[in-house]
């Protein structure tokens, strides 16, 4: 993403007036004053607005506006935004000016609203970044840049390294841990282990029956999956079998026609096996250059004709998923909200009204009235106390019952999931829903093309099975009358095709015999689970052992994504680490070897090849030179396509002469395969941008002047100054 | 019972260089070394983190 202008409608020193930028490194270059900072300012008070909005105001002007322009592959972004009001308008467009996202809002600097919410979004979705601590942090670098220290910068920090703002794991692994904790109590993350939660209480209530837990040498999960098993490969084999038998059946009318024909026209008949008609290699052919073409589409090369109702039900699984997703947190919210019983307050005040009633009795003063009043109080207090319990209680009920019936629905759809993805493997399709949805829009991008394959492969199928029917035998006669007869070479062929077919009777026949162990074992599991059923108190331990089978699986992915994102995080930092340390290597002439960010991404630097020293130990040059290859380090690491412009404002003004040349030599570098704004007052760097053909931008022509020295061919550059 | 882990799907979301990448990496990699039962459990826990970020994913990715 580079940015291709700033219009400043009203702001600073300017009015109306458009600075434009290219591709590779540009110089704005201007004496002080000349409103260098100002444009540099312009980009992130626009894009996530400022508190300083006096700097920008003009002075006797009820307006200050400006707007950005960005452009990336094939689409362009325009950010207006009025400082003043803070009104924001952000406009995505592709190249034939369709309009691809809009925002058109209120959005002020760090605004908690609803549609600062949205906007930031939006932000974050087309530049990646939303927020103006780290765009300082990172793309920005002026006289004193931004060290990056703190626990708040360090954790955006490190969501930017890790690429972790594409997807919200964290979200992902709240899920899990909220499942998990409605589940049980027991958890070793510490959060709210007090109430009992549906583990805890099916086991009080085995205690309760005093029920010893029965007698199984395999657990229930195991069981209830074996069985799914078995009947799955019941099925498979089946299907299977059916198949096997069709080609069986086919094969034996085959080897008699081929029988009678070898006197005849043994060969023949066997290059027909070999080759097949040219009709039916016309159709595979054909078919060949169908399935490449819908490889080349992204498709499947042969892909079955249930793939548009496997894609719809993909799509109405995600549906149920998502559906399912808000009555969960409903729920949750509304258990939250189930008042409990006060007994806290409710036991001190029947105390004191019983201590009243023994003060009256011993002070002897009044005893029957205040023994009334504090009995009806009491009986007040503890009925109400009680009448609240139900009341919860029911609700509680009410919830669980309402849990239970979702719980069922998730798991309906988890085994729809399951079924689903099993049908996609057994066709050779992914299963995930990133590849089903890419699935879904090829296939109805290509919807005519894969009609066609699929016609032609109908064809092909009803070619072959005249070819084996053996009704094209005119075709085979005109075949047999080319052919040389060399009938010992086909009795040889069919001897072979005998052999083959009595290995494949074999197999056929012990297929049949383990379908038939199958549904023998099947029977039995299936009469095992009922009668496992009809015993008392069977229902709960089934369920205390699904739930022990569930909370073992929640944890150990809770386990694996927390590993899996801590694992990515750290390769990302060993990646930026060695980038930086490569750049601060080359500044410095050598002098210091790395730079490593720890935990909290605070830099520090390798000295004497051993010793790692902390970046506030170093001169104000060196900290600069960390900085700006930290910076110049990340933007190449993040190469996501929507990494913005480097913004530097005079960031040499710390550097020595010699880290200076090597420090521009590495700008010249970096901006190759991106965009770099660099801000100065150095008339030396006008110079440079002649010779390296950098875009410039003079802000004071008046003040800028440089010869043109180099020539004709830097005339284009050199007009501008 | 390990068609999830064996399947061209989970090998070719090995070799991704994103998070789930690396967690199919990780699970493929305690598979080896597990028993049928802990296999069984790292398949059941990659099937529920694969539903979860299908439906986190949604028609965006």
């Amino acid at each position: 993403m580079i940015l291709r202008s700033i219009e400043l409608e009203s702001f600073g020193r300017f009015r109306g007036q458009t600075i434009e930028f290219r591709r590779g490194l540009n110089l704005v270059i201007g004496p002080n004053e000349a409103g260098k900072s100002t444009i540099a300012c312009a980009v992130p008070a626009v894009l996530f607005g400022t508190d300083r909005l006096e700097r920008f105001k003009p002075w006797g002007r009820n307006v200050c506006s400006a707007v950005l322009f960005f452009e990336g592959k094939g689409r362009t972004i325009q950010v207006k935004r009025n400082l003043i009001t803070d009104e924001v308008e952000l406009i995505e467009k592709d190249d034939l000016y369709h309009v691809l996202s809009q925002f058109t809002g209120k959005a002020p600097l760090r605004g908690r609203s609803a549609s600062c919410r949205e906007y930031l979004a939006l932000l974050e979705s087309l530049l990646g970044i939303a927020d103006e601590s780290l765009f300082r942090a990172t793309y920005f670098f002026g006289h004193q840049p931004q060290e990056w220290s703190g626990e708040e910068l360090a954790q955006k920090l490190r969501t930017l390294v890790s690429g972790s703002a594409e997807t919200d794991y964290a979200e992902i692994l709240d899920g899990l841990l909220n499942e998990h904790f409605q589940l049980t109590r027991r958890n070793p993350w510490g959060r709210d282990k007090q109430r009992d939660r549906e583990y805890e209480e099916i086991c009080q209530q085995l205690n309760e029956q005093g029920e010893a837990e029965p007698v199984e040498t395999v657990p229930v999960f195991v069981e209830i999956d074996s069985s799914a098993d078995i009947r799955e490969q019941i099925e498979k084999l089946s299907i299977e079998l059916e198949g096997d038998r069709q080609e069986y059946e086919k094969g034996l009318r085959y080897i008699e026609h081929v029988r009678l024909q070898v006197p005849e026209t043994s060969e023949n008949v066997v290059s027909t096996v070999v080759e097949g008609k040219p009709e039916t290699l016309k159709i595979s052919t054909d078919m060949d250059n169908l399935g490449e073409q819908l490889a080349a589409a992204g498709l499947p090369q042969n892909p079955p004709r249930e793939l548009p109702e496997l894609l719809s039900e993909a799509a109405q699984v995600r549906q149920e998923f998502a559906e399912l997703q808000q009555p969960f947190s409903a729920l949750n919210n509304r258990e939250k909200k189930i008042p409990t019983v006060p007994w806290l307050t409710l036991g001190p005040i029947v105390v004191v009204l019983i201590a009243g009633m023994a003060v009256s009795w011993w002070q002897d003063f009044q005893f029957l009235w205040i023994s009334v009043g504090a009995g009806i109080c009491s009986s007040l207090c503890l009925g109400w106390g009680a009448w609240r319990q139900i009341e919860r209680k029911k609700a509680l009920a009410e919830s669980r019952k309402e849990r239970s019936h979702l719980e069922q629905k998730k798991l309906d759809a988890q085994k729809r999931q399951a079924g689903l993805s099993e049908r996609c493997e057994a066709f050779g399709l992914p299963s995930s829903a990133v590849d089903l949805v890419r699935l879904q829009k090829l296939v109805t991008k290509h919807r005519e093309l894969l009609e066609k394959f699929w016609n032609q492969a109908g064809s092909a199928v009803v070619e072959t099975d005249a070819c084996d029917n053996g009704n094209a035998s005119e075709d085979e006669a005109t075949e047999v009358g080319n052919a040389s007869s060399d009938n010992d070479d086909a009795e040889k062929e069919l001897l072979q095709l005998e052999a083959l077919m009595t290995g494949f009777e074999a197999e056929f026949k012990r297929k049949e015999l383990r379908l038939q162990n199958l549904r023998l074992q099947f029977n039995e599991l299936s009469v095992d689970q009922d009668s496992r059923a009809k015993i008392p108190g069977t229902g709960l331990h089934n369920r205390k052992r699904e739930l022990e089978e569930r909370i073992t699986v929640l944890r150990k992915a809770i386990n694996l994504l927390a590993g899996a994102v801590d694992e990515f995080s750290h390769s990302h930092l060993a990646r930026l680490n060695d980038e930086a340390s490569k750049l601060f290597g080359k500044i410095t002439g050598g002098r210091y070897a790395a730079i490593k960010l720890d935990e909290n991404m605070a830099p520090s630097v390798q000295v004497d090849g051993r010793r790692w020293v902390p970046v506030d130990h170093f001169s104000r040059g060196t900290v600069d030179a960390i900085y700006m290859s930290l910076r110049i380090a990340l933007a190449k690491v993040r190469d996501d396509g929507r990494s913005l412009p480097l913004m530097l404002d005079d960031p040499f003004v710390h550097l020595d002469q010699k880290r200076l040349a090597t420090t521009l030599n590495l700008i010249d570098l970096a901006s190759a395969d991106g965009q770099l704004i660099l801000f100065s007052h150095n008339l030396d760097l006008g110079k440079r941008a002649a010779r390296e053909r950098w875009h410039v931008v003079p802000l004071d022509e008046d003040t800028v002047d440089i010869s043109p020295m180099e020539g004709e061919g830097h005339a284009g550059q050199l007009h501008l100054l | 019972m390990t068609r999830l882990l064996g399947s061209a799907h989970i090998e070719t979301l090995a070799h991704e260089e994103s998070v789930l990448g690396v967690l199919v990496r990780m699970v493929l990699k305690q598979a080896e070394h597990a028993d049928s039962e802990e296999k069984m459990l790292l398949e059941n826990a990659l099937q529920l983190l694969l539903t979860r970020f299908q439906v986190m994913g949604g028609d965006d990715s």
